[in-house]
């Protein structure tokens, strides 16, 4: 349909800013992560620079804080999906119903979205602070004793996993939104007149009808929940004792705080790789039936 | 009948109710964000456990006066400034280079663009966020360090966008383009006169998500500059929040007025957002 075969070398003008740009920023990096990996760059001391073989892939799995941040994501991956999701279906089947006020409740849930991540991080640092924040302030009024929250081991990522589901919420909320909007309705009256109840038609009509909404939503979210930095960085520095340190973060710290480029581009490769066998999988299953054509 | 209406709206009420205190979880840590910024610092943590924590203060005088006090102290002009400058330099320049890659690929049968695009979506797996020190590397070796461009170039690319503007052009029919061209109209006149304005919702999404994605872009910019005069807002605040002396109230001034903008933003563009949802976490930054 398009160009009709006839060669038109122009276009590789018109394509070859944006290819410089990915291949200064995003190809070379990739391919450089790989050289590193196998050298013990350090940036203060580059003239001495070596091949070591695979010296730094064996150290990763001997790094405790490496597996550790490992075991750190792979929670807040776990916890975050269920509640985040679900939080966003929830609020999008309240605001989906004509009520009173539903403008300002479809804002509220919103609102913390709109709010940046560092903005986020820092305003609940304030809220979670042990010792004279609001978080404890209020459950004090309740009678409840004070919690430790971003200083326990135990509570810091599930502290971190309260805030991100908060912040993120709200944009899935949208979406669902949209999905729910796209329903039928005379799917609804069909099921009231056969008598299936509220809970029925939940289940058997707006679930499934869902599913190409909520399997995006999913995949998506399970993605970019890997790429979790900027609120261990700003909040808890991956702390306390390494509970909230994140692949990411360690990568950074690494390689950019203690300058050992070499053993840094080695979890890069391994984090990255990781990833990428993630995203072709969530690829597949959303392109299941879908119309991508390369 | 008449108790079955009762029943129904004291059903609504309860609901109501209910979902009203849900709202109010999601808004009390933005609302006590504000308030706190109205109230001279003792009094945040003199209010912290009772219902005036959600008050400014008793006193209109008092309410500006962090945010004349974070003026005073910090070039916070300059910080707005800066991350205008920023996000809007990334939003122009994501549009045109986008558009451009998206136009040579719907349009033109150059040699070389099938594996190009393979390429492409090959590139949409790599996730950017894990060669971030490698990307520093890139910036020192080309000497950009402590530059605008160094945080602007890198977010200016993205094959996603690129997908999606290939994807809106291919949808125009040869045949309008042809028609410009027997006209005598040149590439870019057809690029720029006729398919850009009939892909406008592409444009907004693309320009609405790379203008947020630069405006809340913390890490890269946090490495990449080491002149405070040089810092977006968002690399500030976490910048003022560990100046001595901290005072609460000037810092949740701070986070207030940075969050203003982009209130606007979502305000302005909030139905093209949607749209873009698959972009997240994929190597754009």
């Amino acid at each position: 349909m398009q160009t009709k075969g006839i060669k038109r070398q122009i276009g590789w003008l018109y394509v070859l800013p944006a290819i410089l740009i990915l291949l200064t920023f995003l190809i070379i990096p990739f391919l450089m992560s790989f050289s590193y990996s196998f050298t013990n760059y350090n940036i203060l001391t580059p003239w001495a620079k070596q091949y070591v073989g695979f010296t730094n892939y064996i150290n990763t799995f001997k790094d405790p804080v490496f597996l550790q941040s490992l075991k750190n994501i792979a929670q807040f991956v776990i916890f975050i999906m269920p509640i985040q999701v679900g939080a966003a279906l929830g609020l999008a089947l309240i605001v989906n119903k004509k009520r009173p006020g539903n403008t300002f409740f479809k804002i509220s849930f919103f609102a913390p979205q709109v709010v940046s991540l560092t903005v986020v991080s820092i305003l609940w640092m304030y809220i979670l602070n042990p010792d004279q924040g609001l978080l404890n302030g209020i459950l004090g009024i309740f009678h409840i004793k004070p919690q430790p929250f971003l200083t326990s081991p135990k509570q810091a990522m599930f502290a971190i996993i309260g805030v991100s589901a908060w912040q993120g919420a709200g944009y899935q909320m949208l979406i669902f939104l949209a999905g729910l909007q796209n329903i039928p309705d005379s799917l609804y009256e069909a099921a009231e007149l056969d008598g299936a109840n509220s809970w029925q038609r939940f289940l058997h009509i707006t679930l499934p009808m869902l599913k190409p909404t909520s399997m995006m939503i999913l995949t998506t979210t399970f993605i970019s929940a890997f790429n979790l930095v900027i609120q261990p960085m700003i909040m808890t520095q991956g702390g306390p004792q390494n509970a909230t340190m994140t692949p990411i973060y360690y990568i950074y710290r690494t390689g950019f705080t203690d300058r050992q480029l070499g053993y840094a581009s080695a979890m890069s490769v391994i984090y990255g790789i990781i990833i990428i066998i993630f995203t072709i999988i969530q690829r597949k299953i959303t392109n299941a039936g879908g119309d991508e054509n390369a | 009948m008449h108790k079955f209406m009762t029943r129904r709206r004291f059903h609504v009420i309860w609901t109501t109710v209910l979902i009203t205190i849900l709202a109010l979880f999601f808004l009390f840590p933005l609302v006590w964000m504000i308030v706190s910024s109205m109230k001279p610092e003792s009094q945040i943590y003199a209010n912290i456990s009772n219902f005036k924590a959600f008050l400014p203060s008793g006193h209109i005088s008092d309410w500006g006066k962090a945010y004349v006090s974070i003026f005073h102290r910090f070039p916070v002009m300059r910080y707005i400034l800066n991350s205008v400058f920023y996000a809007t330099s990334v939003t122009i320049g994501s549009i045109v280079v986008n558009a451009l890659a998206g136009y040579g690929f719907a349009k033109f049968n150059f040699t070389g663009r099938k594996l190009l695009f393979g390429l492409l979506i090959a590139l949409l797996v790599i996730p950017g966020t894990t060669l971030l020190i490698q990307q520093f590397q890139i910036a020192k070796t080309i000497g950009i360090l402590n530059t605008p461009l160094a945080v602007i170039l890198p977010g200016i690319s993205s094959p996603f966008y690129i997908y999606m503007f290939r994807n809106a052009f291919a949808a125009i029919p040869d045949s309008i383009t042809e028609a410009a061209e027997l006209d005598g109209a040149s590439n870019l006149r057809i690029f720029w006169n006729i398919l850009l304005p009939m892909t406008l919702p592409t444009v907004a999404t693309v320009g609405t998500l790379s203008f947020i994605g630069s405006w809340n872009d913390y890490v890269w910019p946090l490495m990449v500059l080491t002149n405070s005069d040089q810092f977006p807002l968002q690399v500030a605040i976490t910048n003022i929040n560990s100046t001595n002396p901290v005072y609460m109230n000037q810092v949740m001034a701070i986070l207030t007025i940075s969050t203003v903008p982009l209130v606007l933003v979502y305000i302005f563009f909030q139905k093209y957002l949607t749209q873009g949802m698959g972009s997240a976490g994929n190597g754009d930054k």
